[in-house]
């Protein structure tokens, strides 16, 4: 056993949380009001090969892991988790190319955004698996993207890709508009590539939520940080309003429910990583994150009393936003679902065996 | 026990029910579409004075005697007039949160002058009430705004936020300290009319939900009114009764701000109900738990609203029962607009949902008119003897 973070993954953390701090948390408001984060931006995040985290060696990627990942983005998103969204061009789009494929798929989702306007693949987990060759139509209420350009459709055991006919609307957006927001529609559109494979299918939406949930860590962090902070200075009754039990109680609670879902996210990456399917812990993970949110972003606001209702503050928007990423890659039902399967099967939620390193 | 509601409610229910449909839920979704409040001239406000609305309960010579079972209509038509829009209900012309306190207090002469011309109005009208400081919210005895007596006049100096309907009010009564050290003794109310030197920086606040109404900012600045602004006068009884005078204010109005929530909560929970039959996702027994989870939770908060109000009927203490009212109240609205949110999926991320606008202006309620915690302070008091 070792809760400690690797020197290499350390020295990760740290030089993303300062870029963070540089140039995605003062720019916060910015971005959410343009919808979209400027050229500059991804550039530096580029250069800093934070595009390229998870991206096979052969692509002259880093080529890390899920752990890498959730750290990542939660440092970048305890900053700006619209912009950490609008930077990350494949999204969890890229782990269906590579559980099922590898390089080369990853390689064409590269080749789509690129080009002379950026655009994002956006990924939807469906319940059920598609035809691959039957024409495709279907509408999605909601995408945190503006420019797409492709759809990566993720079900049980199949992956779909579209790239031709994608209707988009654009969209008010509840939060996370710094990555814009539409609906898109799809009429007969035909899969350019598809693949079957079931374990390939199980580890992709794992780690997808996975990135949805390390996102809500960084936010959820954020509005502990900030609203523990302000209750340190705000006085009422001769004294900080952290001192008053009522409050500190609330305050301890949050961090405390914080810290649990970490470290199950944390676990639920570690076991991607050793080769595990990981599927029972990746949807808890996120379960915990969306349970959590739902009091924790309410409580940020709470802390800050009137002053938390007003957008002078950042608690309202984190208020916001946690709640808004809570329905990404399928939301809670989709997970608990999942969850449940696994229970049903026989899955033992809390068995210790160790993984051996060769997939489940 | 009798839980049957009498026919004179459930016909005034009706009303405020076509009327919210027609007008006020339209209006609240303007508003929150575009971003700030519905401004003077929205012909909201013409038609709404045309409905009945935006007059005083105050009649020259009558007296203050309210009739009997007026606190638990007056919840009812809370709860029906908040399902539409909470936002709305706020920004409504009318003497507002003020009036109970002119009332109660107001020399005969002030309630002729500032109550008088909302009797039948000419215009929209609005009053406000303005506590809340930048640096004292829940600590209201710590509130910094003085008030000094200088010849014939009292003159103001201090800085007021939050406080609903200021730039639009033809007055506003402000809470004062003649004597900061003194604390909560020595604070007294004052009619500040709108246009008095020295009373400006109006700003209004972008906020996160119930966006219909304007939350102002401004700052007193040696603005001096006559010494028969004071409100009750000169010679009203010294000691606490500034302060109680506020705090009355707020009082009578905890279970109406829950029964508000529970009709935001209530709102929220039918629309995901509908949503739910709609999409056929109510077959799923998870769905089906939270909702009936969810409606169990609304509906026990409206008994403990009613029972706050019948006691005020029954003019009987009701001090754990009102802060239970406006804590619960709060609480279940936030938790059904949040299920509402899960049920809807991605439909609640669009930002065009009512769901979605439910669940930010719901938040409010729990800090509005003393916070979720500031109400479990009053209870833990009479409860356990909590010691201020
Ligand atoms: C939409 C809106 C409309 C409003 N309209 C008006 C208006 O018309 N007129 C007006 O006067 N005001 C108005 N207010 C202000 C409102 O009454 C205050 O915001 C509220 O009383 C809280 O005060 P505060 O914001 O200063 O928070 P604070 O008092 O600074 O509280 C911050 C946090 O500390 C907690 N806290 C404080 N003391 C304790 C304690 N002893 N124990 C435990 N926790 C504690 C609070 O619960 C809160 O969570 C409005 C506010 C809003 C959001």
């Amino acid at each position: 056993m070792d809760f400690r973070i690797e020197d290499e993954l350390h020295l990760l953390v740290e030089t993303t949380a300062l870029f963070g701090a540089q140039k995605l948390a003062s720019n916060e408001r910015v971005h959410e009001h343009q919808r979209s984060v400027g050229d500059n931006l991804q550039d530096a995040y580029t250069e800093m090969g934070l595009a390229d985290l998870e991206t096979p060696d052969s692509l002259e990627g880093a080529e890390l892991g899920s752990l890498a990942k959730c750290l990542v983005n939660e440092e970048l998103a305890a900053c700006d988790v619209g912009a950490a969204i609008a930077l990350d061009r494949l999204g969890p789009a890229l782990y269906p190319a590579l559980e099922f494929q590898g390089a080369a798929a990853v390689a064409h989702l590269q080749d789509l955004c690129n080009g002379s306007i950026p655009r994002r693949v956006v990924l939807v987990i469906e319940e059920t698996d598609r035809d691959p060759h039957q024409p495709i139509s279907l509408h999605v209420d909601w995408v945190p993207a503006q420019d797409v350009a492709a759809l990566m459709l993720l079900g049980p055991t199949r992956a779909c890709l579209v790239v031709d006919g994608i209707e988009t609307q654009p969209l008010p957006a509840s939060g996370l508009r710094a990555a814009g927001a539409s609906a898109l529609t799809l009429t007969d559109a035909l899969a350019t590539e598809h693949w079957t494979d079931p374990a390939a299918a199980s580890r992709a939406q794992a780690r997808s939520r996975l990135w949805v949930a390390s996102m809500m860590l960084g936010v959820l962090r954020a509005t502990c940080d900030f609203s523990r902070r302000y209750a340190g200075e705000r006085e009422t009754f001769g004294k900080p309003i952290a001192h008053h039990q009522g409050l500190a109680f609330l305050i301890v609670e949050m961090n405390m429910a914080l810290e649990a879902a970490r470290l199950l996210v944390h676990e639920a990456a570690w076991r991607l990583d050793q080769g595990e399917e990981a599927s029972l812990e990746s949807a808890s993970a996120l379960i915990e994150c969306i349970e959590s949110a739902r009091w924790i972003g309410p409580s940020g606001v709470q802390i800050l009393g009137g002053h938390g209702f007003m957008a002078d503050y950042p608690v309202e928007k984190h208020m916001r936003e946690v709640r808004t990423l809570g329905l990404m890659a399928g939301g809670l039902d989709a997970a608990l679902e999942t969850a449940g399967r696994k229970l049903e099967a026989g899955a033992p939620p809390l068995d210790i065996a160790m993984p051996t390193g060769e997939g489940e | 026990m009798d839980f049957l509601i009498p026919q004179e409610t459930l016909k005034a229910v009706e009303e405020v029910r076509k009327w919210g449909r027609d007008a006020m839920r339209p209006a609240g979704l303007e508003a929150d579409r575009l971003g700030s409040p519905l401004p003077v001239d929205h012909p909201y406000f013409h038609r709404s004075l045309e409905h009945g609305e935006g007059r005083t309960k105050w009649r020259p010579g009558a007296s203050a005697a309210g009739r009997p079972g007026a606190a638990v209509h007056a919840m009812w038509l809370a709860e029906e007039g908040a399902y539409w829009d909470r936002g709305v209900m706020v920004a409504n012309p009318g003497p507002g949160l003020p009036e109970a306190s002119v009332l109660a207090q107001g020399t005969e002469e002030q309630k002729e002058k500032y109550l008088g011309p909302f009797i039948e109005p000419d215009r929209p009208r609005w009053a406000c009430f303005a506590m809340t400081e930048p640096s004292a919210g829940s600590d209201a005895a710590a509130i910094k705004t003085t008030a000094h007596k200088d010849g014939h006049a009292w003159v103001l100096n201090g800085a007021k936020c939050f406080i609903g309907g200021a730039s639009r009010s033809d007055w506003i009564l402000v809470q004062a300290t003649l004597d900061a050290s003194q604390g909560r003794n020595a604070q007294r109310s004052f009619f500040v009319e709108q246009g008095t030197p020295g009373l400006g920086d109006f700003k209004i606040e972008k906020k996160m939900g119930l966006k219909a109404y304007e939350s102002t900012s401004f700052t007193l600045q040696s603005c001096r009114v006559p010494l028969e602004n004071l409100l009750g006068g000169e010679s009203r009884p010294k000691g606490q009764a500034g302060f109680k005078t506020a705090m009355r204010t707020f009082n009578a109005g905890r279970p109406i701000i829950g029964a508000m929530a529970v009709g935001m909560g209530r709102a929220a929970l039918d629309e995901a109900i509908h949503f739910a039959q709609e999409t056929g996702l109510i077959k799923r027994e998870r769905i089906r738990d939270r909702i009936e989870c969810m409606s169990r939770k609304i509906r026990s908060a409206r008994l403990i609203c009613l029972r706050a109000c019948w006691l005020v009927d029954q003019q009987r203490p009701n001090v754990m029962e009102a802060s239970m009212a406006k804590a619960l109240g709060a609480q279940v609205s936030q938790q059904a607009a949040g299920l509402g949110l899960e049920i809807l999926g991605n439909v609640a991320g669009t930002g065009t949902h009512l769901i979605e606008k439910l669940y930010r202006d719901t938040k409010a309620m729990d800090i509005v008119e003393g916070t979720g915690q500031i109400q479990r302070v009053i209870m833990a008091r009479q409860l356990v003897g909590l010691p201020r």
